[in-house]
């Protein structure tokens, strides 16, 4: 196995971790979807630490409001019991986990120590299995995923660590710095290791692999593979987001600045063996040596350095130097309160008829297996809850005025629930990104946004262009971005703040207090200030080749013209400013007398060349969509969701998107199925496309009959205060305005109403004005949940699940399986996307709550931007992944209750079974990363896939 | 001579500490309660037989003070830490006058005493006065972090503390040479060091995931209250004498 290969077997035990500017949610155990849920959280905990599960006093509160039911809890107890032979002790199983397991820890007292006597055969029992006595494997245990200079640092007090981190995070920020600094690293073009080489002076010929070989071997690394995931795991954030970029070859940054984790492995041991050369023990060989000779202060050591050793025998460890002595009492207590912890538990249920080893196994099976037997009764409990309510008939008016088509999110629950209950309304979900991903270049940018999940690369590009006069904007927004650039470069150089404090500062002054004091009156003086944007349009239909032709032929003229203006005083006319063109782009032969050294300035450093003739052409042929294109993202949306016929007057497409300020975080808050964006883009384009009276005949072609008076009106719904905003409402007619005014109304209430609901979730939010405040207040951790609180989703018709109030808890994806075909293909692509994105965000939220430490992001407070690609807490520490604490902690208390997502599917069996065997999520649904719930109306059962099989939870009438 | 070399001997100016740590003939919060004692002893011996300074004995206390210093940064040991600063102190007690050694040694004592009242609580909530392992108590348990760092702070000779402020007036009151310019600047930073890498230990750092945090008890929470206040009020009238 090479090195490379080396690293590749475990560089997937780190996730990809995202630029922040364009958040994705991602399951932070990405790389363990092959195994079962369960025991890949086993393995998860062993390599990271931390917590797989919430603490059962969580779930017992939990269990005492009435969220898990009795009956749940005993039917998962029963499994491992049966599997050990316990299976008659159900009942006291149930009573040692909701009484005696929260205070487990407090039978391990040093105080009741003495004044309880330890019963010998149970002592005797667990030292002879207890780790202690085998001093070497103690030493594996204590020293697993620690590197050289950890180890260094905890037997000798030195603190190689601290400088190690501090130099590889100093690097590696500056080199992968986007913008930030006004100040870049030179030489990044020549990619992370080379450009290091040249910073560190180091004299070596290869790449970074054969780098990394000799600083292996030079420490003298036995297990190479293992050494990389130590190395990889100390900074986790940088090494995802390093593998994220070395593996996306359309970043831009990663195409200006290269990088691999291979250059990330050789920067890291570069430092390491920097540090440690200067060590007395400066490799592996001579560490195992002294351990060899050294094995209790060894474990003494190491225990301190991981915060086990108390106290007294820190006290020991100062005052004598008899370690075997000091181990020997540090054992001897340990079992000690292993035994008192057994007996005390023991006592605590005198009606167990169970030896005191008997119990210990007993008690040990437990709490190995509460966590998930917890989890697993808390999802059982709202998943009987759910089919009930899913399989209870409704029946609703059919002919709705209008039908909203939201772009998929928990965030739109309550506010469809509000909609529906306002007027003649329907709403449906739609996978986010509306099924259409496009790379979108706005009005006024330059730069393309990838609106489709991070795992789809979209083929087609859309521009926004005015369809109105914009001098006006033009000249605001160029007056605006001077400011801003001349602001930015004077925050930004290392010189100038030192002057820009004294000479400008109060004018921040201003904004300061303002947006401190008054957010409203300071938020709407700066809107004012603002251009307001032209009306645009999209791109949507195809060039020819022509008009390509045409494009890039312009675009090549005007840059002759600019430079001929600019660098020469060479005047020519417009023709031979054409042959000239000709010869640079098409290698034509030079029939106009110009210097030779222009012509190849414009061929060479303005690239009017032959290559880049053609890679503009292929740049501009990815612009828009072919009418074949066209008609199969309107019909895929429409057949997704199973509206294909009784179409309303109007239906509505709506995007979504959020609202703060001062929030790092923001597009954590926006479409995640958008990359983080906000989904409006998608909707007016698929609206577009719909209004197309050729889109609709070929639509109609294929079954679809569109009538002519219905009009599709894009939307963006804002998720902070549930407003509803409608564009493209210039294509209506005076009489439909009318109607539409009318219904705008409503929404408008819907609106209201929905806030009302979801202010009483959002602490310190005691009027509507105040969900408004949020979106402005700089000062805000928590603008709105977002998507805290997500457990589940729905595929199936809206008719089955509009009479239930789920708070803003469920992706409701409408689906209808009788327009699905044999092969289940609308059922497969539910599943590649919003499936995908849903089991993402839900298991990002998942443990980010269950140990935010471990995975999440920590307290916002601390956060401050690095490099403008991710957080990190004060002046340098790992990049924070997952979500800050106050995405789904409030007051020390989980807000976001942790459950895998339940996911409902109003299918017939076989159809679900198809769509799982076709899709790219058959790993995490068959390995039980979610949880997935069939509700087969025709064969009037209600299926769960757990343990590997389908279990029937409920025949239907 | 003789008064001198007593003087010595009662403020700490001997490292006599590696006796009784040595033969364990007493315990540390005992070693801490004779040195304090020894001490108050010194200062009334003080004000009764007032002596000029004798550089021979600054000398010997400094000497004994670095050797001190030494020690109190390998300690993780709260009790051994109270009685190692007030070692470190002694060449401060013993050139300043008086006047103004009394005051110092007082807000010293009184510092040193919250500190042990800390250590008190370790032992009782951990086991141990031993903070090895019990980093990050601002987060865990607020009331100790805060009552920890108003000692640590005050040690550190940070003002508005009185131990700050009677330093400064020590200073200010005695006929500086050399020698005591350069023993005033260890025995200042030396504090600061002190007092700044148990803080780095205690209050700050990650909150150790195998400790169960217990925080102060009103009781002592009212007790360290009322410590804080006199060390306050002792801080005015350092002022007070730093003006006049």
């Amino acid at each position: 196995m090479s090195i490379l290969e080396k690293l590749n077997a475990v560089k997937d035990t780190v996730p990809h971790y995202w630029p922040i500017g364009a958040f994705i949610h991602h399951n932070p155990l990405k790389g363990f979807e092959h195994i079962n849920f369960k025991e890949a959280l086993d393995e998860a905990q062993s390599i990271f630490g931390g917590q797989v599960y919430m603490k059962p006093d969580y779930y017992i509160s939990l269990f005492d409001e009435g969220k898990i039911k009795a009956e749940h809890l005993e039917k998962n107890l029963l499994k491992p019991l049966k599997e050990f032979g316990f299976d008659a002790f159900t009942k006291e199983a149930k009573e040692f986990m909701l009484d005696i397991s929260p205070k487990w820890d407090s039978f391990r007292s040093y105080e009741e120590l003495k004044i309880n006597d330890i019963d010998d055969t149970l002592h005797t029992y667990l030292e002879e299995n207890s780790i202690f006595m085998d001093k070497e494997a103690w030493i594996q245990s204590l020293t697993k995923n620690l590197t050289l200079y950890e180890i260094h640092d905890a037997l000798f007090a030195t603190s190689d660590k601290e400088l190690i981190e501090k130099d590889v995070i100093e690097y590696i920020a500056r080199f992968l710095d986007d913008n930030q600094t006004t100040l870049s690293m030179a030489d990044r073009d020549l990619g992370m290791f080379n450009t290091f080489k040249l910073y560190e002076n180091i004299d070596h010929d290869g790449d970074s692999e054969s780098y990394v070989q000799k600083v292996l071997e030079k420490l003298k690394v036995k297990d190479i593979e293992k050494y990389f995931l130590t190395h990889i795991l100390k900074l986790h954030g940088w090494a995802g987001f390093i593998k994220y970029r070395s593996e996306d070859d359309t970043y831009y940054a990663q195409q200006d600045h290269p990088s691999t984790l291979m250059d990330y492995m050789a920067i890291r041991l570069h430092f390491e063996q920097k540090y440690i050369a200067k060590e007395k023990i400066n490799n592996f060989d001579i560490l195992y040596s002294y351990i060899d000779t050294h094995k209790e202060y060894t474990i003494l050591k190491l225990l301190q350095s991981k915060g086990k050793l108390t106290g007294i025998y820190n006290d020991a460890m100062e005052d004598t130097q008899d370690y075997k002595e000091i181990l020997g009492a540090y054992v001897k207590d340990e079992i000690n309160l292993d035994s008192l912890q057994i007996q005390l538990a023991k006592k605590s249920l005198p009606s167990l008829n169970l030896s005191l080893i008997e119990f210990s196994n007993f008690v040990n099976l437990l709490k190995k297996e509460e966590g998930f037997l917890w989890l697993k009764s808390l999802e059982d409990t709202y998943i009987i809850e759910h089919v009930n309510a899913f399989t209870s008939p409704q029946s609703y008016d059919k002919k709705p005025l209008s039908s909203t088509i939201f772009c998929l999110d928990v965030r739109s629950e309550t506010m469809r629930r509000k909609l529906e209950e306002s007027g003649p309304y329907e709403t449906y979900g739609a996978g986010g990104f509306l099924g259409i991903p496009i790379s979108f270049v706005e009005f006024d940018k330059a730069h393309q946004l990838n609106l489709a999940p991070a795992v789809i690369k979209p083929e087609n590009i859309v521009f926004e262009i005015p369809v109105e006069a914009h001098e006006e904007y033009n000249a605001k927004q160029g007056i605006n971005k001077t400011y801003k650039k001349v602001l930015s470069d004077l925050k930004n150089n290392p010189y100038t703040p030192y002057i820009m404090v004294e000479a400008i500062g109060w004018i921040f002054g201003i904004k300061l207090f303002g947006k401190t004091f008054f957010p409203e009156k300071t938020n709407a003086l700066f809107n004012k200030m603002k251009p307001k944007k032209p009306k645009t349009t999209y791109t949507l239909d195809k060039l020819t080749n022509m008009e390509i032709e045409a494009y890039v032929k312009k675009l090549h003229i005007n840059i002759i013209n600019e430079v001929l203006i600019t660098l020469s005083d060479a005047a020519l006319s417009d023709p031979q400013i054409e042959l000239l063109w000709e010869h640079l782009a098409l290698d034509k032969e030079l029939n106009v007398k110009i210097s030779s050294i222009l012509v190849e300035k414009l061929k060479y450093a303005y690239h009017i060349n032959p290559q880049d003739y053609e890679l503009q052409k292929e740049k501009l042929a990815h612009v828009g969509f072919t009418h074949d294109e066209q008609v199969m993202y309107v019909e895929n949306l429409l057949n997704m969701i199973g509206l294909v016929n009784n179409f309303s007057k109007f239906v509505i497409i709506s995007g979504h998107g959020s609202l703060s300020d001062n929030n790092p975080f923001e597009s954590a808050l926006d479409c995640g199925a958008c990359g983080g964006s906000i989904s409006l883009p998608n909707a007016r384009a698929l609206c577009m496309i719909a209004n197309k009276k050729e889109i609709r005949q070929k639509l109609k072609d294929k079954g679809i009959d569109i009538p002519s008076d219905v009009k599709f009106i894009p939307a963006m719904h804002v998720t902070t205060t549930d407003e509803i905003t409608f564009y493209d409402t210039d294509i209506l007619d005076k009489e439909e305005l009318e109607i539409f005014s009318t219904m705008e109304k409503d929404f408008k209430k819907a609106s209201f109403k929905a806030r009302e609901e979801r202010a009483i979730d959002l602490p310190n939010t005691n009027e509507q004005k105040d969900l408004f405040i949020k979106t402005m207040d700089w000062s805000e951790p928590r603008p709105e949940w977002g998507l805290a609180g997500n457990m589940g989703v729905f595929a199936g018709p809206r008719d089955s699940c509009r009479h239930i109030a789920f708070r803003n808890r469920l992706f409701l994806h409408s689906y209808d399986s009788s327009i699905d075909n044999k092969n289940a293909d609308l059922l497969t692509r539910i599943f590649d996307g919003p499936l995908v994105v849903g089991e993402w965000i839900n298991l990002e939220h998942y443990f980010s709550t269950v140990d935010n430490k471990v995975y999440g992001a920590g307290s916002k407070v601390y956060h401050n931007v690095v490099s403008k690609i991710g957080v990190y807490n004060g002046n340098y520490s790992d990049l924070k992944i997952g979500l800050p604490t106050q995405s789904v902690i409030t007051e020390g208390e989980a807000y976001h209750e942790p459950v895998r997502l339940l996911t409902y599917m109003e299918a017939p069996l076989e159809t679900v079974g198809k769509a799982v065997e076709n899709s790219i999520a058959k790993d995490f649904i068959l390995n039980e990363w979610i949880r997935p719930i069939i509700i087969d109306k025709e064969a009037k059962k209600v299926y769960s896939y757990e343990y590997g099989e389908f279990i029937v939870i409920k025949e239907l009438e | 001579m003789l008064i001198n070399f007593i003087l010595l001997f009662l403020f700490a100016g001997v490292p006599y500490y590696i006796y009784f740590e040595k033969t364990k003939k007493l315990k540390r919060e005992q070693i801490f309660f004779l040195s304090t004692f020894l001490l108050l002893f010194g200062i009334i011996l003080d004000s009764i037989f007032p002596q000029e300074i004798s550089m021979p004995f600054v000398i010997v206390a400094f000497m004994s003070s670095l050797f001190t210093l030494y020690q109190a940064n390998k300690t993780t040991n709260l009790y051994k830490l109270a009685y190692y600063v007030l070692f470190f102190n002694a060449p401060i007690l013993i050139m300043f006058k008086p006047e103004q050694s009394v005051l110092y040694a007082l807000s010293l004592l009184l510092t040193l005493f919250g500190l042990y009242l800390i250590a008190k609580y370790y032992e009782r909530s951990y086991g141990s006065a031993n903070y090895q392992s019990v980093s990050g108590i601002t987060l865990m348990t607020p009331y100790a972090g805060l009552f920890l760092t108003t000692y640590l702070t005050a040690l550190a000779l940070y003002p508005p503390f009185p131990n700050s402020i009677l330093f400064l007036h020590g200073i200010l009151a005695t006929d500086m040479n050399a020698i005591l310019y350069f023993i005033i600047v260890v025995i200042f930073f030396g504090n600061f060091l002190i007092a700044a890498r148990v803080m780095a230990k205690t209050v700050f750092g990650k909150p150790n995931d195998n400790i169960h945090y217990i925080d102060l008890t009103s009781k002592e929470k009212r007790l360290h209250l009322a410590l804080v206040i006199v060390l306050l009020m002792l801080s005015i009238v350092g002022l007070k004498e730093v003006l006049a």
